[in-house]
């Protein structure tokens, strides 16, 4: 092999390594594009409202653990069947608590119920600021804010 | 079991099989000056490690990022090629009795790396461990900060290094993660209140005051790690990192405002205080005003960078590795310059793309996560490594002062990539909960 047939070969190969790099980066923002369309079909199906209480455990099974439930503004929260929240467990009140959105943030209040509302373990005694992930006890209701 | 297919993370990963073993025959043959394959071995073993995590994840049942391995996998790819291409003695290791040359010990850390990736993509089920111990962590960085001061080893006037045995590793590297969780954490149990501002400092408002002294306690640790370390890249790093979080958590300018106010004071108080800062910055405004002193790396930076242009001077051509002997730190703090002058703005430019569609997939790790902490953690995460790629590349193309941070999954060094790797690992499992989150609110009868 002549040195000039070695060259223009390299000079082939370094020209493909480049080209292959940008083939690849190619894939890489075509897969993006197909999957922020995806997203936005999803968004558009399922992902309306503000959040989601998720039921994590629930010994008398209403709400039955496991369940995840959308979230208006105002939430109530106890075992009378009016609240938007019904919890059926001897250890709630029957207007036990408020969950409320505002403005940018979540709070829960408790409503003079008997047992306490528990927020990540402490007892509150005035309302107080949720973060998504923060968990409450309801009576024996355990349950998490999610987005 | 069932077996979700990693479809899109194997389709994305395979291209590998191709571009790395090229770019190794090409800068094999280039300075050979014969057409050989070169190392064969070390590109198997790099596509190997790379193709085995994924089976690892499809077997393991992971529903995790599916773009995140193939771009950490392709941007590594494109470093251990121009680890390989550099000339083998600049660093290497020798132990149990096996001598390892440079890029050898680089694959070698690559699998510790993605081993340590899956542990974590895989081990950490919940975030408990993390959220809940947050001042555990927190202790164990400090603890690490001040075992640096102690003992640490000084290296281009920045005290960097630790000794464990044979071992010398870079603490910072692995401070910076456990820094991110803990103001994850901290940002995530308070975020409400720092966001309701009450106090006021002329017509500044700022949150009330017991939740604002945890936040200038970590700026004061931020400041501290760059009096031990002398290292005003750390720093740089550090402090983004956590302007970027509290911008994130609370959405206010003003914040990120004073924190960069207070940066530039404190890169100020450096610039008197430390010589080596000072030649720094100086090298930074002026730098031909004495080429071949202290700014000798710039200044051949940016000819490599010229003489790269548009389409480089070809893989294995370049000239930066042979100036004037052997050029100090091009395995780690100056392979960015290396790689523009070979395949010139138009390859630089790809490989700062793939960094990018990596931040980008970070953050969607962060939007897509269910709760706050984990949100944080996606974003500090996702944001330490774009920060560091931009400090490193804009300290290289001379756009900012150079400061000795890695090119993340590029440079030469095992603490840099094994931290890295950790990261990637974090994103990983977060993005797995989400996932299986909604697949459960999909299909857990919402109401």
């Amino acid at each position: 092999m002549t040195d000039e047939v070695l060259r223009l070969l390299l000079l082939a190969l370094q020209l493909g390594f480049l080209a292959l790099l940008y083939l690849i980066l190619f894939g890489f923002g075509r897969s993006l594009l197909r999957d922020l369309r995806s997203a936005e079909r999803q968004q558009l199906a399922s992902r309306t409202g503000i959040g989601r209480l998720a039921v994590l455990e629930s010994p008398d099974d209403e709400p039955p653990a496991g369940r995840s439930i959308s979230l208006g503004p105002i939430n109530s929260i106890g075992r009378n069947v009016n609240n938007t929240i019904y919890v059926e467990d001897d250890f709630a009140s029957a207007n036990h608590a408020m969950l409320t959105f505002r403005g940018r943030s979540w709070f829960i209040e408790d409503q003079g119920s008997t047992n306490g509302t528990y927020v990540n373990g402490h007892r509150i005694d005035r309302p107080v600021a949720l973060s998504y992930g923060d968990e409450m006890v309801i009576g024996r209701v355990r349950m998490r804010l999610e987005r | 079991m069932h077996v979700t297919w990693r479809t899109v993370e194997l389709r994305m990963l395979l291209p590998l099989v191709v571009l790395v073993p090229l770019g190794f025959a090409i800068t094999y043959s280039v300075q050979a000056d014969v057409l050989a394959p070169g190392p064969l071995g070390l590109a198997v073993g790099y596509l190997a490690i790379m193709l085995g995590a994924h089976l690892v994840l499809t077997l393991s049942g992971h529903r995790g990022d599916q773009l995140l391995l193939p771009l950490v996998g392709t941007i590594g790819g494109i470093g251990l090629i121009f680890l390989n291409r550099l000339p083998q003695d600049l660093a290497g290791t020798s132990a149990f009795g096996v001598q390892l040359d440079m890029a050898a010990t680089q694959l070698v850390w690559f699998g510790i790396g993605v081993v340590s990736m899956l542990a974590v993509a895989i081990g950490l089920r919940d975030d408990g461990l993390l959220r809940h111990y947050k001042y555990t962590w927190a202790m164990a960085g400090a603890a690490l900060l001040v075992l640096t001061f102690v003992f640490g080893t000084e290296l281009y006037g920045a005290r960097l290094w630790l000794n464990v045995g044979p071992v010398q590793f870079q603490p910072g590297e692995f401070i910076k993660i456990l820094l991110v969780v803990f103001i994850a954490g901290y940002l995530a149990d308070n975020r409400a209140l720092l966001t309701e501002a009450t106090a006021r400092i002329g017509p500044i408002r700022i949150p009330p005051w017991p939740y604002l002294l945890p936040m200038i306690a970590i700026f004061v640790m931020v400041m501290l790690m760059v009096v031990i370390m002398k290292d005003l890249g750390t720093a740089l790093l550090f402090f983004g990192i956590f302007l970027t979080m509290l911008f994130v958590a609370t959405g206010r300018r003003s914040y990120v405002l004073i924190g960069l106010l207070l940066f530039l004071a404190g890169s100020f108080v450096a610039y008197e205080a430390f010589g080596h800062v000072h030649d720094r910055i100086d090298v930074w405004l002026n730098p031909f005003a004495n080429p071949s002193g202290p700014a000798y790396q710039t200044v051949q930076a940016i000819y490599a960078f010229s003489r790269g242009g548009l389409f480089g001077d070809g893989l294995g051509r370049g000239l930066l590795p042979g100036v004037g002997g052997s050029f100090p730190a091009i395995q780690t703090d100056f392979i960015f310059a290396t790689i523009a002058e070979e395949i010139g703005l138009v390859g630089a430019f790809a490989l700062l793309a793939l960094a990018l569609l990596l931040v980008f997939r970070g953050l969607r790790v962060a939007i897509l996560a269910h709760d706050d902490f984990s949100a944080m953690l996606a974003v500090g995460l996702t944001a330490s490594l774009g920060l560091q790629t931009l400090i490193i590349v804009g300290g290289n193309a001379k756009l900012i002062p150079l400061t000795g941070v890695t090119f993340p999954f590029v440079s030469y060094g095992g603490s840099s990539l094994l931290a890295s790797f950790i990261v990637v690992g974090l994103l990983l499992s977060i993005s797995h909960r989400s996932d299986r989150e909604a697949a459960r609110q999909r299909a857990g009868g919402a109401t």
